[in-house]
């Protein structure tokens, strides 16, 4: 890492983003002091982060955590939140309200050992949550599960954002970071290289003409006039940067008898805004 | 910051539960005190031994009551120094480098704890798992050989405090090689060593003599006192439960400061480290 300063509004679910080996998780580890820099230093709410204190309003769910199998899922939530300095009866009236939160009210006398992949990631996320932290580092929260836990714990965060919680995710699924995230930082070769608030980097006008069944020929033509093509099954998609270009598209098409699936104005994707930024 | 010690002390005694090797040493111990309970007949008549019978058959013995069971007290405190003391090394070597695996040390490291209270809590944890099994099978024998010879030699009971701070000695070697290379095997290996040439070592006085070179007997000695004093600590407890004198108390304090080292090192590694 070099020189990374970004500026998270309290508050906002920010997304850090990058390719592997960018940083994300060395920066994130930085900020828990599970990493020590070579030089600078962390502060977290003005604390500095080697200091143990400064880490109590955090929780954080690590990317490919290993939770012991020893432990029951309300066992494990117990554990961390002694950890993170609750008090017994604290613990027993929250375990079972967080438990539930995550849709693991059944599961909780169950060894973790026999969780799947996604009742691990919603009781980490739990165990996360557990001590009521003003700023929540996740690094790949959806990663392992289904369609459906995965917007489960969107709206448990969006819940979170609402109570004036920070939130902070590393992640690879840029949909997702898309869907959720306010603001976002893309980090590549261990510098910001761009970071900003979500609506303004994606806000890259133009207008995607999806196409079914034209001949090479065409294809070729209109792939000239656009700014990008991609394949998918039996489509095509042509992104056009203004409404002449997309006309004279949509006429050689008309002209040519082709289908013409679907027309709609966009803005750029974050996956367009990351892939040009880390191929600069 | 007693709960957070409490918290880490609990992880210790769930993990280690859950790994056989302890349940293993608990029932060697429970089963130790069911020969002393069931097969082992004590009868003594005028405070003498009368007659002992093992799976039936009955002995007239000549020795007294005391010299039987002072034997079986040091019996017992030597099944500990050895083998004892081996499967409580084996079984802790895992207990440091499970918590330091990926995707558990930094979800630890995350909470308002320092590293120091994390490691020692472990520390603490595996030496109070060790010592809730010497205590019950000394205990257990104390009382059943109390119960049925009448003799209550509370110089037995300083085998739990003895091999207790002998492991609590040795696991300082396990944290440390845990810490610094993260196997069990190796910290394993490296401990068995330490065991092993205690009583080599401890022959100090004959091979001062059988050395040649005043460099070879400075190495010897070297070894000698820094390195924790297994045997000798054997020696000065069957000593003690024996009624025998011993000398001095020099193998104490010089393993307890091997021991104290070596663990302020392993802290120390483990403060710097990155995970």
């Amino acid at each position: 890492m070099d020189g990374i300063s970004l500026n998270v509004p309290r508050g906002t679910i920010f997304g850090l983003l990058g390719p592997n080996g960018a940083g994300k998780t060395t920066f994130v580890k930085s900020l828990l002091s599970a990493v020590h820099p070579t030089s600078g230093s962390a502060l977290l709410f003005g604390r500095d982060a080697r200091d143990p204190e400064a880490r109590r309003p955090i929780g954080y769910l690590p990317e490919n955590h290993r939770f012991p199998t020893y432990f029951t899922g309300a066992g494990m939530l117990d554990f961390y939140a002694a950890l993170s300095g609750m008090e017994s009866t604290q613990r027993k009236k929250l375990i079972p309200e967080l438990l539930d939160l995550v849709g693991l009210d059944k599961w909780g006398d169950m060894r973790l050992g026999k969780y799947s992949k996604g009742m691990l990631q919603r009781v980490g996320l739990a165990q996360a949550l557990i001590h009521s932290p003003s700023m929540l580092i996740l690094d790949e929260p959806t990663d392992g599960v289904d369609p459906v836990g995965r917007r489960q714990i969107r709206e448990i965060l969006t819940r979170f954002e609402e109570k004036g919680v920070t939130i902070f995710i590393n992640s690879h699924l840029l949909v997702e970071v898309e869907m959720f995230c306010r603001e976002v930082a893309i980090l590549h070769k261990g510098k910001v290289a761009l970071s900003g608030k979500m609506h303004d980097l994606t806000a890259g006008k133009g207008y995607r003409l999806t196409v079914a069944h034209a001949p090479p020929a065409v294809i070729e033509e209109l792939r000239a006039k656009a700014t990008s093509m991609a394949s998918r099954e039996d489509l095509i998609d042509f992104q056009f940067s203004t409404r002449e270009l997309v006309n004279e598209a949509v006429d050689l098409l008309r002209a040519q008898r082709c289908d013409i699936e679907a027309l709609a104005p966009t803005t750029s994707t974050l996956e367009e805004v990351f892939v040009r930024t880390v191929e600069k | 910051m007693i709960g957070t010690s409490i918290a880490l002390i609990r992880d210790t005694f769930r993990e280690a539960l859950a790994r056989k090797i302890f349940w293993g040493m608990f029932g060697l111990s429970a089963l130790m005190i069911l020969f002393f309970l069931f097969l082992l007949k004590i009868d003594i008549v005028e405070g003498g031994l009368a007659a002992v019978s093992l799976f039936g058959r009955t002995a007239n013995p000549t020795a007294d009551v005391d010299r039987l069971v002072r034997g079986v007290y040091g019996g017992i405190a030597t099944f500990l120094y050895t083998w004892g003391m081996f499967l409580a090394v084996f079984a802790s070597a895992g207990l440091i480098p499970s918590v330091l695996e990926p995707g558990r040390i930094e979800l630890l490291l995350s909470k308002p704890v320092s590293r120091t209270h994390i490691l020692l809590g472990r520390y603490v944890g595996n030496v109070m798992v060790v010592a809730a099994n010497v205590t019950f099978l000394v205990l257990g024998v104390w009382t059943i050989l109390g119960v049925k010879t009448g003799i209550w030699s509370p110089a037995f009971l300083i085998s739990i405090a003895t091999t207790v701070f002998v492991f609590a000695v040795l696991l300082s070697v396990v944290v440390f090689i845990g810490v610094l290379f993260e196997s069990a095997a190796l910290s394993t290996m490296v401990t068995v060593a330490l065991m092993i040439m205690s009583p080599i070592l401890a022959q100090t006085s004959t091979m001062l003599k059988l050395l040649s070179s005043e460099w070879s007997r400075q190495i010897w000695r070297t070894l000698y006192y820094t390195l924790p004093k297994v045997y000798d600590l054997g020696k000065m407890t069957l000593a003690a439960i024996q009624d025998r004198t011993f000398e001095g108390y020099m193998p104490i304090w010089t393993s307890a400061l091997f021991g104290a080292v070596v663990l302020a090192g392993a802290l120390w590694i483990f403060s710097r480290r990155d995970f």
